[in-house]
């Protein structure tokens, strides 16, 4: 993916985001920070009420996050898809029986979980940018 | 005037003693016939069930009964004792014992007990222990073991634990799913917190078949398992590795399902259900 994809990947998510109904109507408490790892890239992601803040591909090794998500660029690409398979389907589901891992300050990702998940499910929409 | 409906499904409440324990338990029920009883998933309760209350095609020849297991939905933590000062840790022994006591009370004979998920899990300690007092048992999304759920994000104090139950349980269902039942269900969810943990020491630690199941009495009590493709936490793997080992038992997979199949997507799960209870040999079309 050039620069300029990855760009146009972070902008689609972000409006994704910002128009979502759901975090629209639930997103005023959905404030942290948080990494997607996956594998070939890596996503930083920075939330305030709900909106996207900042998105940066492939953050440097001095910026931090609350929390991440880990695993291997297959499997989020697989997450990513319109109809998920079994087992790809959540971070639950990868994280029990694929390999995703949820690390870093886990009640933060707790505290966040609704629209957290509903967030990811965006790249449904937007697409892997893996 | 706007249309109204008033659904067939009724509701009450029964008064038993369990171990000393007085219990009042709330159930909903309709249709007659051979009983079915119905167990709601841990941290819930039985509208999860309402699909099939309300499904005329298995109402007309038997009679589905969905009750709250106590602490759950309008069933009571037990009134004669101080609950508030003992930490709730469902076991195997009372979850049983339970269920029997509200089908004594119910005075319902050889009724089949179908349970998912903790409930599904209680259906296979009912076919070991008692096998006598069954006609079948349908465990759904069952396994003979189900370690790793029994956590302590579920009431943990510096997150809202009714998120953290209902998204937690997120993707325990399938994508296909419709999005007015698996938010249905998840609304559930949200009202169970207080209870899910403690279901769940059954689910995860006290519950553990692991080298029993070939003592369950296949040729006594009908075992049909259930498994949807989308359970993360009883894969179809664990069902039909569970259902080999037990005496005449069936396994069926469920394609594109998850972990709450009755009420993530009754229409997709009723067709497996019926393939379930003409095994059984009680079925609609059997009995018509």
């Amino acid at each position: 993916m050039t620069v300029a994809k990855e760009q146009q990947w972070a902008t689609s998510f972000q409006e994704a985001n910002d128009t979502n109904e759901e975090l629209n109507a639930h997103g005023k408490f959905f404030t942290c920070t948080y990494l997607l790892d996956m594998e070939t890239k890596k996503i930083l992601i920075q939330m305030h009420a709900g909106k996207v803040e900042k998105i940066t591909v492939d953050p440097g090794p001095l910026d931090s996050y609350q929390f991440a998500i880990r695993a291997s660029a297959d499997t989020w690409q697989k997450f990513s898809m319109p109809t998920p398979p079994p087992m790809y389907h959540g971070i639950w589901a990868a994280s029990f029986q694929r390999d995703m891992k949820l690390e870093g300050d886990l009640i933060i990702l707790m505290q966040n979980l609704r629209c957290l998940t509903t967030q990811l499910e965006l790249l449904r929409v937007v697409g892997s940018p893996v | 005037m706007a249309k109204s409906k008033i659904s067939p499904v009724t509701g009450h409440y029964v008064t038993f003693e369990v171990e000393g324990e007085e219990y009042r338990v709330f159930y909903l029920e309709n249709g007659t016939g051979q009983p079915i009883v119905c167990q709601h998933t841990a941290g819930c309760h039985n509208h999860q069930w309402t699909g099939l209350l309300e499904d005329e095609e298995f109402t007309q020849n038997y009679r589905i009964i969905a009750y709250d297991l106590p602490r759950h939905g309008k069933s009571d933590p037990p009134l004669n004792t101080e609950w508030w000062k003992e930490e709730y840790k469902l076991t195997a022994n009372f979850f049983t014992k339970f269920v029997v006591a509200f089908c004594d009370a119910l005075e319902l004979e050889k009724p089949i007990f179908m349970g998912s998920s903790f409930g599904g899990n209680a259906a296979l300690q009912l076919a070991l222990h008692y096998p006598d007092r069954f006609e079948a048992v349908i465990p759904v999304e069952a396994a003979d073991y189900a370690p790793g759920f029994y956590l302590d994000w579920w009431h943990h104090p510096h997150a809202n634990a009714a998120q953290v139950c209902a998204s937690g349980v997120w993707d325990l269902m399938a994508p296909q799913s419709p999005d007015k039942h698996r938010w249905a269900t998840w609304f559930y969810y949200t009202q169970g917190s207080e209870a899910f943990k403690g279901d769940l020491y059954f689910y995860s630690v006290d519950h553990d078949l692991r080298g029993k199941l070939d003592q369950i009495q296949g040729d006594k009590i009908k075992v049909v398992m259930l498994t949807g493709s989308y359970d993360y936490l009883t894969t179809p793997e664990d069902g039909k590795r569970t259902a080999d080992q037990i005496k005449n038992a069936k396994f069926i997979e469920m394609a594109d399902i998850g972990h709450f199949p009755m009420s993530e997507n009754h229409e997709v799960f009723r067709k497996y259900l019926k393939e379930a209870l003409s095994f059984i040999g009680t079925s609609a079309t059997s009995k018509a």
